[in-house]
């Protein structure tokens, strides 16, 4: 089946980045450069550009990391804004119209969508890979047009602005930078080490082969349903800090557009790899910058993206990366 | 409220749609069934059909039962060029061809937007008169569409039925190497199909188009709708595809009258998503194994 070629050529990159001798120790590596680089901009500059370009940055990381999660289960989720919509609208509502303490908000932003994901998970994640995808493409749409439809509660089409902010001292760029930041760099510590602790391996052998997975005593649809739960917390949470972040949210913030963005994100980067995710967000946040004021042709630079990627290497940039270097080290072989 | 005339304007509407949604869906499920592509940028070719149908018949007035044959071809042949460079990729690899034409989609869309605005236009309806039959009103447009569809798929069966090429292409759909072996040329019966594919698509575009409104966004709601039939019907399963679009169809006009239109969308996205759960393989299909 094309699924599992598929997944077999990105886990012949992996192991060929493996096979270089300090493969984690690159991972380790761009995992610190990335937290000095981070933690340190503002020590460089505080113009208003960098700090939004960083926080938006820091807050799709969440996003697609979390929907990294997913994909490693073998699942790709056509949803994943919406669920961040859910979160985006909890947190706001939450203090807006219940006035809920802030730090209330954000754990609202990350149960109300984690409960969505625990109703539709044990249904949704027993469909095989297109019917999850053809679901999810409509469960993103009816919740999408919740928030269009229930207009006296979200405000309708025209969304909800001047969102208040909990605290006064937040209003300051860096402040809320470095907010984000400590949320960021807790979710890709949590993502991380999930994906090396003994879950990982059996979220690698659920995608890699659903049945054997079982037959080895693995449970196989309750590992689904709770990646899933938790991945759809975190987007939730990263819809929150948006929210707040840009103090104005709408349905089409949360449309099939933008769950495609992070599909986009974690499909060139490299799918089978949490790396992957990570270098996809810094390319396509950062690449949008230079194309402001040709929005459209962004969108079409991102779909021809997709399409070449899908065709020549499955395996994103993580895999020509891994081809690059084992291409290296035959030549040298060669050579000694 | 539930008379015989309204419900029998209701079936009138319905079929209408349902004539649309089957076109569309129809050439979904070809892609599907036989080069094993599942196409989420059909919508966008059905969005191009709108144009085509709007230059054509809107702007040169060539006469409506050329004109929207017309406009369909040449959508179809132009697409030739993304069936070299693109589609041929993908066949036969459907995780793959799931995303990646989820990304043809994207640069469709909006590179229809960077060339015609983003804003709506109408396409003009083929005749304005509307026919009384007992108490029913029934405007001459939907006759049309509905006989043109009716001759279209009346065709398509006639020559998957009755023709050595159809009979390729459904041996092509049956296993690609028994066909091969039987020597069909599998890649001109892959020409054939995308071909036939994208011209019911764009045909369906041009009615959806005139029935409602044209934008580079309509894609979209087209491309959901033939979702919604192809999985009612089953995938891959050509009686499945008539059943599911007659059923969308019927449903969205009985319900968006009396209910409106956001509830109608609310209950049939929850009643398929109901039947992908509990019969994934959809009323006619048969389960994977």
């Amino acid at each position: 089946m094309s699924t599992t070629t598929l997944s077999s050529s990105a886990s012949r990159a992996a192991s060929g980045l493996m096979s270089g001798a300090s493969a984690f120790g690159v991972k380790a590596a761009l995992a610190l450069l990335l937290t000095v680089v981070f933690a340190g901009l503002p020590l460089v500059t505080t113009a208003q550009f960098t700090m939004s370009l960083g926080t938006t940055l820091m807050i799709m990381a969440i996003a697609a990391v979390s929907l990294h999660l997913i994909i490693r289960t073998g699942h790709v989720s056509l949803a994943h804004a919406a669920f961040m919509g859910l979160g985006a609208y909890a947190a706001v509502l939450g203090t807006t119209q219940f006035s809920l303490p802030f730090p209330l908000a954000l754990l609202a932003a990350f149960l109300v969508p984690a409960a969505a994901a625990l109703v539709l998970g044990p249904l949704l994640l027993r469909l095989s890979g297109k019917y999850f995808v053809l679901v999810t493409f409509l469960v993103g749409e009816i919740i999408r047009l919740v928030f269009v439809s229930w207009q006296s509660f979200t405000g309708g089409a025209n969304g909800i602005f001047g969102i208040p902010l909990p605290y006064g001292f937040l209003e300051s760029p860096v402040a809320y930078y470095y907010f984000v930041f400590a949320f960021t760099a807790l979710s890709m510590a949590f993502v991380a080490r999930l994906l090396q602790s003994e879950v990982g391996r059996s979220i690698d052998a659920i995608r890699e082969e659903n049945r054997l997975a079982e037959c080895s005593g693995i449970p196989v649809l309750s590992v689904k349903v709770a990646i899933f739960v938790i991945a759809c917390g975190m987007v939730g949470v990263a819809g929150a800090l948006s929210a707040f972040f840009i103090r104005y949210i709408d349905p089409t913030s949360f449309s099939i557009i933008q769950s495609l963005n992070l599909v986009v994100m974690n499909i060139v980067g490299g799918m089978y790899q949490m790396a992957g995710a990570v270098i996809g967000v810094l390319f396509f946040v950062i690449l949008p910058e230079f194309l402001r004021g040709y929005v459209e042709l962004q969108r079409v630079i991102f779909g021809v993206c997709l399409v070449v990627v899908m065709a020549f290497l499955p395996g994103g940039i993580v895999q020509l990366v891994a081809r690059l270097r084992q291409l290296v080290a035959t030549r040298r072989g060669a050579e000694g | 409220m539930f008379t015989a005339p309204i419900l029998g304007q209701i079936l009138v509407t319905g079929i209408s749609l349902s004539a649309i949604y089957i076109l569309v869906s129809l050439g979904f499920t070809l892609l599907f069934g036989i080069m094993r592509v599942v196409n989420f940028a059909h919508g966008a070719f059905a969005m191009l059909g709108g144009y085509a149908l709007f230059y054509i018949y809107g702007e040169w007035e060539v006469p409506y039962l050329l004109a929207a044959p017309l406009a369909a071809l040449t959508v179809a042949f132009g697409s030739l060029v993304l069936e070299r460079l693109v589609f041929r990729w993908f066949y036969q690899k459907m995780f793959q061809s799931m995303i990646g034409l989820l990304g043809l989609d994207m640069a469709i869309m909006f590179t229809a937007v960077m060339i015609w605005e983003p804003h709506e236009r109408l396409v003009p309806a083929p005749i304005s008169t509307v026919f009384q039959v007992g108490p029913l009103f029934i405007s001459g447009n939907k006759l049309v569409v509905i006989g043109v569809a009716a001759i279209t798929l009346v065709a398509f069966y006639v020559f998957t039925h009755f023709t050595r090429y159809g009979l390729a292409m459904r041996a092509t759909a049956q296993d690609v190497e028994m066909a091969e072996v039987q020597a069909v040329n599998t890649d001109r019966v892959y020409v054939l199909s995308f071909l036939i594919a994208i011209f019911m698509a764009a045909l369906a575009g041009g009615f959806y188009a005139q029935t409602y409104v044209l934008s580079p966004f309509m894609g979209e709601r087209v491309l959901m709708m033939a979702f919604i039939a192809v999985i009612l019907g089953g995938m891959g399963s050509i009686p499945g595809v008539a059943l599911g679009g007659l059923i969308l169809g019927l449903s969205e006009s009985f319900l968006g009258t009396f209910y409106g239109g956001t509830t109608s969308v609310f209950i049939i996205f929850g009643a398929v998503i109901l039947l992908l759960i509990f019969r994934p393989w959809g009323l006619l299909g048969t389960p994977e194994t």
